[in-house]
């Protein structure tokens, strides 16, 4: 029986597989919405800005499935001091303005790159390494560093950075940054603070997973403070924030760090052999199903993942009630049918389920809606809800109760009851339903597809907040990583259901065991 | 001489003869045979088919039920004959009330014989909204925005069998060749379609529906069938693999392949046939789905923007005005009476399809 079980539980992982592969095809459906306006060109520089940031943060930037050159900071600031390298007085003008990308790039990675440009400039030739010195010049800004004066020559930047190298270069290590962060938790106080602001983005991954482990709100108000000193974005918290406040800042940050993560750390060794795979669309796709870290919400900003877990339970609910509905009507309902099979009873009750079976979830909640408009309240909203959930789930489950009673009517040993003067009704419930009632009630799962589908209609008839009413508001406010969270969880739903119901049905029933046997214990 | 005029049959005797040896000889019962002989004797399915059929006559009569031009007519002095299919630009500015009322454009001698219901689908009078059923020539009354309902529930019908025909022939395709691939080629091959089936199988069609449309750039009602027809196909595709895997082994295609018949010869002649039964039940509750989900969809608002009527809209319209109960009543009808008929011809089909389903312990259609 174990054996069995794990064996279940392993074939469910192709197919888990396979079922986040057709998910991702459909999810990512929306085309790869190419930026093709310049820098400087179009009329609005804010949206040139905002649309990349809008392909980048839907990794709409990466390649699908294999990314051979994945982007760090290391390959990043190289690129960038390349190009700012070649951008001096009589560059063509579109050199020249690659120059100036280039320039806010290396402010935009700040001092993650400064391990890399620095020993750089040695290599370059005098007026290029000057410009790349003056490129630099909003860095040291951010970090507090020395007279302007020196920044902003060519002639001195590049002997100031220098210098600056020389000092302090030991600095710009991970175990020196994890070391300053510790200090920081613990004893908090401005000058740590100021140490970490002067390493700049090169703190940014400890600063960020720091926000997520820590709950000081002190903390958490200098963590704030200084992720957004270096990278001028992002919300700040005061240390007596709000729980609420906290939870939407740092899963803010999070994502941020979730799309922008390789613009501040190198990847080397495994990782980056690892990159090759996780910096794609399916890559990130697949951690964000895994991780449960979903995204925010484009409604209110709220972590998809907390969203989630608050309505869940009204859906389930619903659910869980409908098919205790269902089976409590039909299980009873299929079975006389099946006893008295041909008379009335059966007759009647066929067609009658046989309407319901073929009614739209939808138009029975609609028309539960209009007749009983007058019950206005939460429960009785809620009964109306799981009652025209239940009926289709009812029609289904009923046939299936009737047909397996068919079969075990006809047996010998229900026969054998019979002649030896066991009372009728002691037949039909002890001796026949029994075990009529195995096949329907492990054939559950297959209601949970429908179940779902029919919430969704049912919550949004009966204005119940659960999942399907916020989907259809995420619709409206094309919510996508809610609508992706959502098919994700629900598809999951139905694997992990379909993957219980076999192996409970094998635990009722050893002929099912035998279907995910092993080749060579079947043939013995 | 004589005895051999007496050996010499008549031509026509003789081909009689043929096809009587034709017929007895004829070992040419298929499974396919026997299930759509089984499926014509139930009573059900003959029900579920009459209704069907009636709900085809009235999508291709459509025009002829309910238009805003006239069967036949004499305008300014020409005949037009059937101007409600034609719709000729002549009679792009009139209708029949027009028509009738209009005298300063009307020539002397001019006539017409309007449709059943004398209003287009399309056509909205807001000075008329929201009539209830039987007043000013509305047999169902109008919508809010003095739509007629009849032509609107008439019109739905050849939408409907539009949307489910088409994307049921994308599932029909799909699914006769992924079953046909799985059951025929087996191992692997095997192995990777029955897991795309069972992860297919995961998804929810209603919110996967759902979900498609809202984050498809510009979606149309293609985008929501092609959805659909996409995911489906995996019920046809598991009753077809059956279905071959039992066909190849039996006796006749044993017998095929010692002749010598190769595997394309053996595959198009002896096993797929056996795949059309499959094939029915798959299309009558492909259509069944597509209606289902269509409805669904537009009655929650959240489905692609289309024009054409549908009873799935008309419905969702209904929604917004409670106290107007023709507006769900003659739409819904209509499609709980296709879709009633629909499971009826499906499910007959697939009990004679296989005697052991009967009472049918599989998978219930989802039902949203």
């Amino acid at each position: 029986m174990f054996r069995y079980a794990v064996r279940r539980i392993l074939w469910s992982i192709p197919t888990l597989a396979a079922t986040s592969l057709v998910l991702f095809f459909v999810t990512t459906l929306v085309p790869n919405t190419p930026v093709t306006q310049r820098a400087g060109e179009g009329s609005d520089p804010g949206a040139w800005a905002r649309a990349v940031e809008a392909r980048r943060s839907s990794f709409a930037d990466l390649p699908r499935f294999l990314n051979r050159h994945p982007q760090d900071v290391r390959s990043r600031a190289r690129e960038a001091v390349a190009k700012v390298a070649a951008g001096d007085s009589s560059a063509s003008p579109a050199v020249t303005a690659r120059a100036r990308e280039a320039g806010v790039e290396l402010d935009h990675l700040g001092g993650a790159a400064l391990p890399y440009v620095i020993p750089a400039l040695e290599a370059l030739p005098p007026d290029a390494r000057g410009r790349v010195a003056v490129a630099l010049a909003p860095v040291a800004e951010r970090m507090g560093l020395a007279a302007q004066a020196d920044v902003q020559q060519p002639e001195t930047a590049a002997l100031f950075w220098t210098r600056f190298w020389d000092d302090r270069s030991l600095d710009y290590a991970r175990t020196a940054v994890a070391r300053a962060m510790t200090r920081l938790l613990n004893h908090g106080s401005d000058l740590r603070e100021h140490d970490l602001v002067a390493l700049d983005t090169f703190a940014l991954p400890d600063v960020i997973h720091a926000m997520s482990t820590t709950t000081d709100g002190q903390a958490l108000a200098r963590l704030t403070r200084i992720a957004h000193h270096a990278t001028g974005r992002g919300p700040l918290l005061e240390p007596d924030a709000e729980p609420g406040d906290v939870r939407r800042a740092v899963a803010d940050w999070r994502e941020w760090w979730f799309v922008h993560a390789t613009d501040f750390i190198v990847l080397d060794g495994a990782r980056r052999i690892g990159a090759v795979v996780s910096e794609t669309r399916y890559g990130k796709w697949l951690r964000r199903a895994t991780s449960g870290q979903l995204g925010l919400s484009a409604i209110d900003g709220e972590p998809i993942e907390a969203k989630l877990a608050s309505r869940a339970p009204i859906t389930a609910l619903i659910c869980a009630l409908a098919l205790l509905v269902s089976w409590t009507v039909a299980v009873p309902v299929g079975a006389i049918g099946a006893w008295r099979r041909g008379r009335a009873f059966d007759i009647a009750s066929s067609a009658v389920l046989f309407l319901l079976y073929a009614t739209p979830t939808f138009a029975v909640a609609e028309l539960l809606r209009r007749v009983a408009g007058a019950f206005d309240v939460g429960g009785a909203r809620i009964a109306l809800a799981v009652a025209a959930l239940a009926t289709g789930s009812m029609a289904a489950t009923a046939r299936w109760q009737r047909a397996a009673m068919l079969d075990v009517v006809g047996q010998d040993y229900v026969r054998t009851a019979h002649a030896k003067g066991v009372p009728g009704w002691r037949v039909l419930v002890v001796h026949a339903l029994r075990n009529a009632l195995m096949p329907t009630l492990s054939l559950a799962a297959l209601h949970v597809p429908a179940l779902l589908g029919g919430a969704l209609v049912v919550e949004e008839v009966f204005a119940l907040p659960g999942l399907g009413f916020e989907t259809l508001r995420a619709v409206e406010a094309h919510d996508s990583a809610w609508l992706m969270a959502v098919i994700l969880a629900a598809s999951g739903t139905v694997i992990v259901s379909l993957v219980a119901s076999d192996i409970v049905h094998g635990a009722l029933d050893p002929r099912v065991r035998e279907v995910f046997a092993s080749r060579a214990r079947r043939r013995s | 001489m004589s005895e051999h005029a007496h050996d010499e049959a008549p031509p026509s005797v003789m081909r009689a003869s043929i096809m009587q040896a034709r017929r007895a000889a004829a070992p040419y019962v298929t499974a396919t045979r026997i299930a759509l002989a089984q499926l014509a004797r139930s009573r059900t399915a003959r029900f579920g088919g009459m209704v069907l059929a009636a709900v085809v006559v009235v999508a291709c009569f459509a025009d002829v039920l309910a238009s805003d031009l006239p069967l036949v007519c004499r305008w300014q002095g020409t005949v037009y004959v059937l101007p409600c299919v034609t719709h000729p630009p002549a009679l792009a500015d009139v209708d029949c009330a027009a028509m009738r009322r209009d005298p300063g454009d009307r020539a002397k001698g001019d006539w017409l014989l309007p449709p059943l219901v004398p209003y287009g689908p399309d056509a909205a009078v807001p000075a008329r909204a929201l009539l209830p059923p039987l007043h000013e020539g509305h047999p169902f009354g109008t919508d809010a925005l003095g739509r007629d309902v009849f032509a609107r529930v008439v019109h739905g019908a050849r939408t409907a069998l539009e949307l489910g025909l088409g994307a049921s022939a994308v599932l029909v395709v799909i699914g006769l060749t992924f079953g046909a691939l799985a059951g025929f080629a087996g191992g692997t091959v095997d192995a990777i379609v029955t897991r795309l089936v069972e992860s297919l199988t995961a998804v929810p069609t209603l919110v996967l529906v759902i979900v498609v449309c809202a984050v498809v750039p510009h979606p149309t009602t293609a985008t929501m069938l092609w959805t659909i027809a996409l995911t489906r196909w995996t019920e046809l595709s598991r009753l077809v693999r059956a279905e071959v895997l039992r066909a190849l082994g039996t006796d006749y295609v044993m017998a095929a392949r010692a002749l010598g018949a190769s595997p394309t010869r053996v595959l198009r002649r002896h096993v797929m046939p056996n795949a059309i039964g499959p094939a029915v039940v798959a299309v009558a509750f492909g259509v069944a789905t597509v209606l289902l989900t269509e409805a669904a969809v537009d009655f929650l608002r959240v489905g692609p923007p289309s024009t054409m009527a549908s009873w799935g809209e008309a419905l969702g319209e209904a929604r917004s005005h409670a106290g107007a109960w023709w507006l769900f009543a003659f739409p819904g009808a209509a499609l709980l009476a296709t879709l009633v008929a629909l499971n009826l011809v499906g499910e007959a089909a697939r009990d004679a399809l296989d005697p052991n389903l009967r009472g049918s312990i599989a998978r219930p259609p989802e039902n949203a």
